[in-house]
């Protein structure tokens, strides 16, 4: 089954992303978010950089935006674009993960932040789901 | 989900006044009004920007009504275009209602220069503003901040920009609250905010957010357009821009938060977007004051790039044309919340004012205004979409009466950003507005397309409503000549 599809919204960006687990699901989402943002291409022998994160939240709901948007936060921060995500731990509060990309902030679209508006991880009969939109 | 809301839900209470009843759902404390004529009506029909205001209609304390400006569309739990007001103390403030750009908002300067005087240079000027104002996702200033010069900003906001010489002390007195909000702890902006935003004073952004070069097309107001120094076929300059990163992680963070926090009050909300906290609560009173300092990091970018534009205008003009300063019209915030008095039923109530993507729209002798606004009103700055003419209204005693002192704050989208796309290409755009004698400079032009002006409702029928319904009156058109976006 498709894992990603953008949902029409007027003014913002909406997708909705699946997976078998909340692993799935979380590197999904993390793959939606970097593959709306996009990025410049890199020229030759461009570095690599990493970066392992843990991220807390409320429910699970709350992790899924924390972790989205440390994502944005870190890019901002620290002038690095991610291609990859990868969840090392996972349960309903807490998570552990490692960001793989390249230094200097090279993004094509700016996404403000990840919002909780009708969100709802809900169980479905292949695994679970979620609609995320996010503010641009 | 609800189910749809149709027109037949809602009971026209006035000419431009459209209600939906309390009754609707049994969760809503107070009814819904939309400001809107029969075809915004439908426009705001299109998608789910009502149901979001009925949701909103449901916030603890929230008085009067939940009320949508003419421009409304669908956001993220508020509608664009909501306003509400909670009663203080024991009513809720929520981020979502201010939203992540803490303090967007609109800066008009115009210019004794005219459009004839300026137009031989207008290429040379859009590179030199292109240049000298970055835009763009990430994108750094050339300011650099150490803790001390960030707390000065949270704190005084433009008022730190008059200390180093990024402002005139005019520019401060046409300024929303002077540009400086008091009493905000910079202690409450956290580390990540402040690693946020530490590079991103003096410049633009991505999304809708520009600089635009205009020309005086229309001066309603004879004596309220004379004090402001506005004529016809004069330029003018807006800047549309907020609190960048800083505020971005202000309100996520809170909006995470509250997650927790609207458990421990027992509020029940339709909306997660929607947490909040009340006012007078520890949680409450922190937000306020984080949001305040990221209001006054804004209202210092928006003045940086007031300086920068300044300087782009005497690189590109200096010896050419006479009369190139640029002088301030007005700056207003259409994301805040603030605390007001206002006069519902007949007494002075205190509350907080919730106003996400809508303007302070002050009415003549108004408490809080200058003296200079005393007797016309505050100035209201309404952008239209990219290449259509945009509005400088004033407040009323209506705005006053009925919207808690509030506006409209642009034109408001009807397409979504993958269907504008869709509908037309970055260069065809940047080509049909140059045909008009529109000159574009854009670091996207998948992002251009994105703001096509099909993709947003006609600015002059909403600023039409506006004045009909009594809550803003025109002052000054304006129509572009030159576009700077991220």
């Amino acid at each position: 089954m498709p894992q990603l599809k953008e949902i029409e919204h007027t003014a913002d960006r909406a997708f909705l992303v699946r997976g078998k687990d909340l692993n799935e699901l979380f590197t999904q989402a993390a793959q939606a978010l970097l593959q709306f943002e996009g990025r410049k291409p890199y020229g030759k022998g461009s570095l690599s950089r990493e970066a392992e994160v843990e991220v807390e939240g409320f429910d699970r709901e709350t992790l899924l935006v924390n972790w989205l948007n440390e994502i944005l936060y870190l890019q901002e921060a620290r002038e690095e674009t991610y291609t990859g995500a990868e969840i090392l731990e996972i349960s309903d509060q807490h998570l552990k993960a490692r960001l793989k990309g390249q230094p200097g902030d090279r993004r094509m679209r700016l996404i403000k932040a990840v919002t909780f508006h009708g969100l709802r991880i809900k169980e479905t009969t292949k695994g679970i789901e979620a609609t995320v939109i996010v503010d641009v | 989900m609800d189910r749809e809301i149709k027109s037949s839900d809602l009971v026209r209470v006035a000419p431009e006044v459209w209600e939906v009843p309390s009754s609707f759902r049994s969760d809503m404390r107070v009814a819904a009004r939309l400001y809107a004529d029969e075809v915004l009506l439908e426009a705001a029909l299109t998608d789910r920007s009502i149901e979001q205001l009925i949701n909103t209609s449901t916030l603890p304390g929230i008085v009067s009504y939940a009320i949508a400006m003419p421009d409304i569309h669908q956001g993220y739990g508020f509608p664009i275009g909501g306003v509400i007001a909670t009663l203080l103390p024991e009513g809720v403030i929520s981020p979502g209602g201010v939203g992540y750009d803490i303090n967007c908002g609109v800066r008009v300067l115009a210019s004794e220069a005219s459009v004839d005087e300026v137009q031989p240079f207008l290429d040379e000027l859009s590179r030199a503003l292109y240049r000298n104002c970055p835009s763009g996702v990430g994108v750094r200033g050339e300011i650099k901040l150490n803790d001390t010069e960030l707390d000065r900003i949270l704190e005084s906001g433009s008022g730190w920009a008059l200390e180093q010489g990024y402002a005139r002390p005019e520019d401060l007195s046409r300024t929303e609250q002077a540009g400086t909000i008091l009493g905000g702890n910079p202690t409450l902006v956290s580390r990540r905010a402040r690693d946020r935003g530490r590079g991103q004073i003096g410049t633009l952004g991505a999304g809708n957010h520009f600089i635009e070069v205009d020309r005086v097309s229309h001066v309603y107001g004879e004596k309220a357009g004379k004090l402001l120094g506005l004529f016809v076929g004069q330029i003018a300059v807006q800047i549309h821009c907020g609190s960048r990163g800083l505020g971005h992680q202000v309100c996520e963070e809170y909006v995470s938060r509250f997650q927790k926090t609207v458990h421990d009050y027992g509020i029940q909300l339709p909306d997660r977007e929607l947490v909040c906290a009340p006012f007078n609560s520890p949680e409450g009173q922190e937000y306020f004051s984080a949001m305040n300092c990221a209001a006054n990091f804004a209202f210092a970018n928006r003045q940086v790039l007031a300086h920068r534009i300044r300087q782009s205008f005497e690189q590109v003009l200096g010896n050419k044309v006479p009369n190139r300063d640029l002088h301030q019209i007005y700056d207003v915030a259409h994301n805040m919340a603030k605390v007001e008095d206002h006069c519902i039923d007949g007494t002075s109530l205190r509350v907080c004012v919730h106003r996400k993507g809508a303007t302070r729209a002050f009415g003549p002798g108004s408490p809080g205004l200058s003296a200079e606004f005393s007797e016309i009103g505050q100035p209201v700055l309404i952008p239209g979409s990219m290449g259509t003419e945009s509005y400088i209204l004033l407040g009323t005693a209506g705005s006053m009466e009925k919207t808690f002192g509030s506006t409209c704050h642009g034109a408001g989208r009807v397409m979504s950003r993958a269907r504008a796309k869709k509908s037309v290409g970055g260069e065809q755009l940047r080509e049909e507005l140059r045909s008009r004698g529109i000159v574009v400079r854009a670091g996207s032009m998948s992002g251009l397309a994105e703001e096509t002006p099909a993709a947003y409702k006609d600015v002059a029928r909403v600023v039409d409503v506006v004045e009909s319904a009594g809550i803003g009156r025109k002052l000054a058109r304006l129509e572009p000549i030159a576009v700077i976006k991220g």
